[in-house]
């Protein structure tokens, strides 16, 4: 076993040398080319990790901003439905207002109209009446009154039933 | 033929020719011969370079395969080790560390191979290695540093002046001793698996020799409990690789931010 200890400088500097030549043979072929590769993988999925987190952030945003805006929409789609709901109201109450104050004007309008036609009316069955009853007066006198005389027996007549209304009515 | 010679005969490596000879300053002449283990630690450059070259390159199917499973490798080696001893300097280092992982990956997992030799097995490659690990940690120092930063914060700050000098010479041994356990560690228990897998086998033929029945009935446990350590040594060959690049970056991290 002597002789694997037996100093061999030659192989010591075969080995030193191999090695340096085999560092920059491998430097400029192989390690090159690997950690190129290697760091172009890592820098690609370094920026895609930034590229998720900051597509992540603003998803977020996005989604605050909607949120924000929907309590917003709501808010005031509250405020146009009271305000609807109070101009509703208010379009009911006046329409009613005035369907109640037409009703109104058409009842005294109405009421109006059939005393005038009432009081037409009177006033033509007085004068029926009265014709009538000259009628059966000339017929129970048996002579002929003139006009000027049936005129004024005819107003007489009718104070005496004026008058007579009048008394009744009291 | 002893279990001694055994294991020399597999363990050793043996030269094939000694015709390369090298002047290297003060080390005189180095005989830079090839051997069985060169041949080895050559091919293991070889399967890493196409592997790796083939892995990054291609966008062929394979290639994405592979490519998916040294990722996760090079991702532990610079997520996990570098950038927490490292910080920002990681990248600077990547490549070295990266090379030093598979490098020693492959030679561990190449010498389980048969008609291959345990490259890290061997203290003069785990030396080497431990040489380049030193040379990283000044030339990190000085770098990141400066030269008389990186020399005076050798020793920790707050000692008193009177004990600088001491702690000095502690500290640069300390750095000596560092590289030298490191060195230790990975031929030392490469070694090992080595060793108990070929003592395993052996007790056939140290039982055959009392006799033929013994060593016979010995076959099925000797090859069941050497499987189990091979077995073992493919776990070692990841844990050792991951040790040895851990520690370095952990010497050289020291050297970087000495605080």
């Amino acid at each position: 076993m002597g002789d694997l200890l037996a100093p061999d400088i030659g192989l010591t500097v075969w080995t030193i040398v191999t090695f340096l030549c085999l560092v920059g043979i491998l430097k400029a072929f192989a390690w090159g080319p690997l950690l190129k590769s290697v760091e172009a993988r890592e820098a690609r999925l370094k920026a895609d990790r930034e590229g998720a987190e900051k597509a992540r952030a603003e998803a977020e945003r996005i989604q605050k901003e909607l949120e924000a805006q929907m309590a917003g929409v709501q808010a005031k789609s509250k405020e146009l439905l009271a305000a609807a709901m109070r101009d509703g109201e208010a379009l009911r109450a006046r329409l009613k207002a005035e369907a109640e104050a037409d009703a109104a004007a058409i009842k005294a309008k109405t009421t109006h109209e059939l005393a005038a036609e009432k009081d037409k009316l009177v006033g033509d069955l007085r004068k029926e009446v009265a014709s009538l009853s000259v009628i059966a007066a000339e017929k129970l006198l048996r002579k002929s009154v003139d006009a000027g005389v049936q005129k004024s027996v005819l107003d007489g007549f009718f104070r005496d039933l004026d008058s007579t209304k009048k008394a009744g009515s009291n | 033929m002893n279990f001694e010679h055994i294991l020399a005969h597999h363990l050793v490596d043996h030269k094939t020719s000694h015709k390369i000879v090298a002047t290297l300053g003060p080390l005189g002449s180095v005989d830079m011969g090839l051997s069985p283990l060169l041949r080895t630690m050559w091919i293991a450059c070889v399967l890493a370079i196409v592997a790796l070259t083939f892995a990054a390159r291609s966008e062929s199917s394979l290639a994405r395969v592979m490519r998916s499973m040294f990722e996760p490798l090079a991702l532990f080696v610079r997520d996990d080790i570098l950038k927490p001893i490292f910080g920002h300097h990681a990248g600077f280092y990547l490549p070295y560390f990266l090379t030093l992982f598979f490098f020693l990956l492959t030679c561990n997992l190449l010498g389980l191979v048969p008609h291959m030799s345990g490259v890290t097995a061997n203290p003069w490659v785990t030396a080497g290695m431990a040489i380049c690990t030193f040379g990283l940690i000044q030339f990190a120092g000085v770098k990141e540093q400066g030269l008389v930063s990186y020399v005076v914060h050798i020793v920790p700050g707050g000692v008193p002046l009177i004990l600088w000098p001491l702690l000095f010479v502690i500290e640069v041994f300390g750095m000596f001793a560092k590289c030298i356990s490191l060195c230790i560690r990975l031929f030392a228990n490469m070694l090992a698996g080595h060793v108990v897998s070929l003592a395993f086998l052996c007790m056939i033929f140290i039982f055959a020799e009392m006799s033929k029945a013994f060593g016979t009935t010995m076959i099925i446990p000797s090859v069941g409990l050497a499987l189990f350590i091979y077995t073992m040594d493919v776990l070692v060959s990841f844990l050792q690789a991951y040790i040895f690049t851990f520690l370095t970056a952990l010497f050289v991290g020291g050297a970087v931010h000495p605080h």
